[in-house]
């Protein structure tokens, strides 16, 4: 296992290169641009999908076969895989945490449990957005899996939009750090191990 | 104890149908699976691997099923595949650094010298390598885990015949212990005479034939004839009519006298097999 993570960590300093700048680059803007929460979840978004631009890469590289030849398991594949992305996820959202801390504390506008949801919204949306894609990946391939990615993009925007609305009108008071925020938090969570799970039984009937 | 065994190996596809495979291979043996572009050959190797699912038949690598316990079972196999299958931006040292990671037994010094060995430069992305360069790549890695089995799909294509001397002594240095085995899959016949002691010809998904390479080359026969002798001959095995003759495989048994009776190459055999089965 420890070799298929390092295989992808020298994969990601070599290919994913952009996807960082790109997503620093938005960070940098959410500064500037606080009415709309696109800035701060593409870049979660972003990184989230960085597993996705692996396994396009490694299919097309024939690796997904040449690693069945090792000794890794099929779990052990699509565990890398996630793995990568939990990574990659929870260093954006600390990155992108760090930042608006920083942001809120200059404008003296920090509100705690504003940030919480905020950071909730991050989780479920970067955790979500991938827990889409690998199962259809895994399955059905890079090319026909990337219905699930268009599917997935139109989502995210269509989530910042409505969680800017959310975060700027009234309803914000219903939203709540100790409200219904952590449940749903928590059925992120969730559906990440969901799509986990059903990456190692839709990859183990894949035939490559 | 023997390194592979494969009984009534079947898988079907839509238009293809690997059928009832049977094969052995001894330890310390190396068994040339020979067949044109689409007989099966990298079906099989896939199959043995469990790489792809059988529809029955069983499998038995170094003595163990392969349908059990197929990720440990790998530690003891090298596999070279067609298309290697690293990753374009991996250097050669960053490869040697997976794969530490990757098999119990790896052996970095083996490694090492097999890179100098085979002129690979270590800093240098796969992407840059040369057909026969990424090939070579990738039978280091298979002979630098300790493993007892290899399984080469087509390894010696797109090799100049430099390298692929080169290579194929490689491969006999390996079956110096005979405890290591080699399944080697080419359509380039040549090679595997050379280097194989079993030959088993596949052609469209069915074996056509599994024998000891000496045993086939010293049992049959070529006879360069007319048309007219041709049809006064018995017992022929396989024959070729031309416009200007006629080419008769026959048993040295059977042969009839007043004929000079050649001796046949695999390849020649393989092509009269194939057409005979056409």
């Amino acid at each position: 296992m420890k070799g298929l993570l390092l295989k992808d960590l020298y994969m990601m300093r070599k290919y994913c290169r952009f996807t960082f700048i790109v997503a620093i680059f938005f960070i940098g803007i959410s500064f500037l641009n606080t009415s709309n929460l696109l800035f701060i979840f593409y870049p979660c978004m972003l990184c989230g999908m960085v597993p996705v631009t692996l396994i396009s890469y490694d299919e097309h590289s024939k690796w997904l076969q040449y690693s069945q030849t090792m000794p890794y398991t099929k779990a052990q594949i699509v565990s890398g895989k996630y793995l990568i992305g939990l990574f990659m996820q929870i260093a954006v959202i600390l990155l992108v945490g760090i930042a608006q801390v920083i942001r809120m504390n200059i404008y003296g506008s920090f509100v705690l449990s504003e940030f919480l949801v905020l950071m909730m919204l991050l989780l479920i949306l970067s955790s979500v957005s991938s827990s889409i894609c690998l199962p259809f990946m895994f399955r059905f391939g890079v090319e026909k899996g990337r219905i699930a990615y268009y599917f997935m993009i139109g989502m995210v925007c269509a989530g910042s939009v409505l969680s800017s609305s959310l975060l700027s009108s009234k309803l914000q008071a219903t939203i709540r750090p100790n409200g219904i925020l952590p449940i749903i938090c928590l059925v992120g969570i969730g559906i990440y191990a969901l799509s986990w799970y059903m990456s190692i039984v839709l990859y183990k009937k894949r035939e490559i | 104890m023997n390194a592979l065994e494969i009984k009534k190996l079947k898988r079907s596809f839509s238009g293809f149908c690997l059928d009832n495979i049977d094969l052995t291979l001894p330890s310390g043996c190396i068994m040339g699976l020979i067949g044109e572009n689409g007989a099966g050959k990298s079906t099989t190797i896939k199959l043995i691997l469990d790489i792809l699912h059988k529809d029955g038949g069983t499998v038995t690598i170094l003595g163990r099923d392969n349908g059990k316990d197929i990720s440990l079972i790998k530690e003891d196999i090298g596999v070279v595949m067609d298309d290697i299958g690293i990753p374009e931006c991996l250097n050669a040292k960053q490869v040697g650094k997976i794969m530490k990671h990757t098999f119990r037994n790896w052996d970095g010094e083996e490694y090492a010298r097999l890179l100098k060995k085979l002129s690979l430069p270590d800093d240098k992305p796969f992407k840059d390598f040369s057909r026969g360069m990424k090939m070579k790549l990738g039978i280091a890695v298979a002979m630098s885990h300790g493993a007892k089995l290899l399984l080469l799909d087509e390894p010696t294509s797109g090799l100049d015949p430099v390298v692929r001397d080169e290579v194929v002594d490689m491969f006999y240095e390996f079956t110096r212990d005979e405890d290591h085995s080699i399944l080697i899959s080419s359509h380039i016949v040549s090679d595997l005479e050379k280097l194989c002691d079993y030959i088993a010809f596949l052609h469209k998904g069915k074996l056509l034939i599994c024998e000891e390479k000496d045993a086939l080359l010293s049992e049959y026969g070529i006879i360069h004839c007319t048309v007219e002798q041709l049809s006064e001959m018995k017992d022929i095995k396989y024959k070729k009519e031309t416009p200007y003759g006629a080419e008769v495989i026959i048993s040295r048994k059977d042969a009839p006298d007043g004929f000079k009776l050649s001796p046949i190459s695999i390849e020649e055999l393989f092509v009269f097999m194939v057409k005979e089965a056409n």
